[in-house]
């Protein structure tokens, strides 16, 4: 019965603080990272069903942000495709091309997955700036539409970008929370833990594979779709290896394999590399040794400290109720 | 068509280098160095430093004999730090992956830190021209050309011949039989980063000599070596060395063919039509 009131609790907290939010963090800069984090965070825990559940080392999800930011750029400003319309396109453009990489990426094992993928990221870096009249080389494709709803412009004030971004957010973690519950979601822990039981018990290993990546590339694509319309812009930056790693610190330093851990940690980051602006380069230095203390000393990441300190109340919580017996 | 030979073999001879420390470590300890272009980097820094008058002022042969010493020790250093503390872990393939990148994610910002982003030029070996297949190139381009097989070729009778050759490839064939054997596994494991990330660094000094050096200096090399290692299959160095040559000529053909922007996607059509065929590339083994 209490774990139930808890689970109420929580999810009305997490529901205010969603609506009030966008309300009180409205000047530029916090609202400006606030948006950004929560995009980051939709890519984040989403590579983590991948890279968490699945076990498959890959590099891609950056590419399906990319590709989802590009596609939307490029279809409303070359096609005039209305707004909206876009995010379908993007979604459709990049589930197809997720799983055209998943399928040849995991014909290979362990390490080549990782490097196929992480050379695709290249390759669409490659792509982007050399059909400069299509996708505005290095400089980047501008003046992507704002999104709109009955003439309300998303752009007046920002705001509706923010509740669009928790919007995503949140549809994208139920979205993975319940996949990774659903059978699928306990056949890709088998495949990871025990591949070759795993089989044997008749699960088609590629296929689920393939079906993780897919599934996985849905919720970044919009978000990529999103990240385009707001800053009205698709730089190739979003392929920057320097964003690669920062997003996959946030999948780590969060904690793989728990779907809610990535969003902490792409929270946590962010306010962490903006709090430190003052030192430089020297935060990612910080970031850095973070990561690897993190690997090293508490292979849970942020999510397990949090585990662990819910671990220690029950028990103390246990300790009072076997003395008052 | 003798411009494009030269300067397919030079960024050829670039990346066997590069690549063959990162077969190396993957054929003897079975993790993959995403550091090892921040190694390139590195080493290039240390003998720019030593070596120009803005830095130390003790010329260049002090600087590339400062750099390998640096570069040894370097290897060692990402060995306990980065590497080591993983080592026997069920997942220690895919956690070496992310410590690595943490530790490139350091040294890069490191480097930004120290020397800041304007990109440095280190003097040439040699100066001046020579003419070679038609065509007269820098003399530093021949070096590299020459250079790069004498190294290699060093590389591999050091493997085949010697005593710590035979005693890493006993490591690599079976672990605890070599060990009982009185191998010193550490001191093994340690040698061959040290000897890789050496590698890694006279691949940096050559390269900045050619072009420039700055704190992403190692990003690009890194990526070709990747596809070097995925096209020739890791852990086999005469596919590691094949591979880093086809891929230089590749990459000059078609830079001068079908134009510079193109050439990625050409390579990348390449590798995945080999991977199509033969999934662990063209001389790989089983993993």
């Amino acid at each position: 019965m209490s774990k139930k009131i808890t689970k109420i609790a929580v999810l009305g907290s997490i529901g205010v603080a969603a609506l009030a939010a966008p309300q009180i963090f409205t000047s530029g800069v916090t609202q400006n990272l606030a948006i950004l984090a929560l995009l980051f965070a939709v890519v984040a825990s989403n590579w983590d069903l991948t890279l968490g559940y699945a076990g498959i080392f890959n590099f891609a999800h950056v590419a399906f942000f990319g590709i989802g930011a590009y596609t939307s750029a490029i279809v409303t400003i070359h096609l005039g495709v209305p707004i909206w319309l876009d995010l379908v396109c993007a979604v459709a453009v990049v589930a197809v091309l997720s799983a055209i990489t998943a399928f040849l990426a995991l014909r290979l094992r362990g390490i080549y997955v990782a490097l196929v993928t992480f050379a695709f990221v290249q390759l669409c870096v490659a792509l982007i700036i050399s059909q400069k009249s299509i996708t505005g080389g290095a400089v980047g494709l501008v003046g992507v539409p704002d999104l709109q709803i009955a003439g309300y412009a998303f752009g007046v004030d920002y705001q509706a970008y923010f509740y669009t971004a928790e919007a995503l957010l949140i549809a994208s973690t139920i979205f993975l929370r319940w996949l990774v519950t659903s059978n699928f979601g306990l056949s890709l822990i088998a495949l990871r833990d025990n591949e070759s039981y795993a089989r044997s018990r008749g699960i088609p290993a590629t296929r689920q594979r393939v079906l993780a990546m897919v599934l996985s590339s849905i919720f970044p694509a919009l978000a990529g779709g999103v990240y385009a319309h707001y800053l009205i812009v698709a730089s190739p930056d979003i392929f920057s290896f320097s964003l690669t790693t920062l997003i996959l610190s946030m999948t780590l330093l969060g904690g793989t394999a728990t779907i809610y851990g990535p969003i902490i940690g792409a929270l946590f980051l962010t306010i962490m590399i903006e709090a430190l602006a003052g030192l430089g380069v020297v935060r990612f230095m910080i970031v850095a040794v973070l990561i690897i203390l993190t690997l090293r000393f508490l292979s849970g990441g942020i999510w397990s400290l949090g585990e662990s300190v819910r671990d220690i109340i029950a028990s103390l919580k246990n300790k009072q109720r076997s003395n008052t017996k | 068509m003798g411009a494009i030979i030269v300067s397919g073999l030079v960024s050829g001879s670039i990346y066997a280098l590069i690549a063959s420390g990162l077969s190396l470590v993957w054929g003897a300890l079975g993790v993959f160095n995403f550091s090892h272009g921040v190694l390139l980097m590195a080493g290039a820094f240390v003998a720019w430093w030593i070596s120009d008058p803005s830095g130390l002022g003790f010329g260049l042969l002090t600087g590339v004999i400062g750099s390998v010493l640096f570069m040894a020790v370097a290897g060692a250093v990402v060995y306990r730090i980065l590497v080591r503390p993983w080592l026997g872990n069920s997942n220690a393939e895919l956690t070496v992956i992310m410590t690595t990148i943490a530790g490139a994610m350091f040294a890069e910002n490191l480097a930004l830190y120290i020397f800041g982003g304007r990109l440095k030029v280190l003097d040439q070996a040699i100066t001046g021209t020579v003419t070679l297949l038609g065509t007269t190139i820098q003399a530093q381009n021949l070096l590299v050309i020459i250079l790069s097989p004498i190294l290699l070729g060093s590389l591999a009778i050091f493997l085949k011949r010697s005593k710590y050759g035979l005693a890493i490839r006993a490591i690599a064939q079976n672990r605890e039989v070599a060990q009982m054997m009185g191998i010193r596994i550490e001191a093994m494991y340690v040698t061959t980063f040290a000897v890789s990330a050496i590698l890694a660094g006279i691949a940096g000094v050559m390269f900045a000599g050619l072009f420039s050096l700055g704190p992403s200096m190692g990003t690009d090399p890194l990526l070709r070596a990747f596809l070097v290692v995925v096209l020739g299959g890791l852990g086999s160095l005469p596919g590691t060395i094949l591979a880093a040559y086809l891929i230089g000529l590749i990459e000059a053909l078609s830079s001068y063919y079908i134009g510079i922007y193109w050439t990625p996607v050409a390579l990348f059509s390449v590798l995945i039509f080999i991977l199509l065929i033969r999934p662990t590339g063209l001389m790989g083994r089983e993993v």
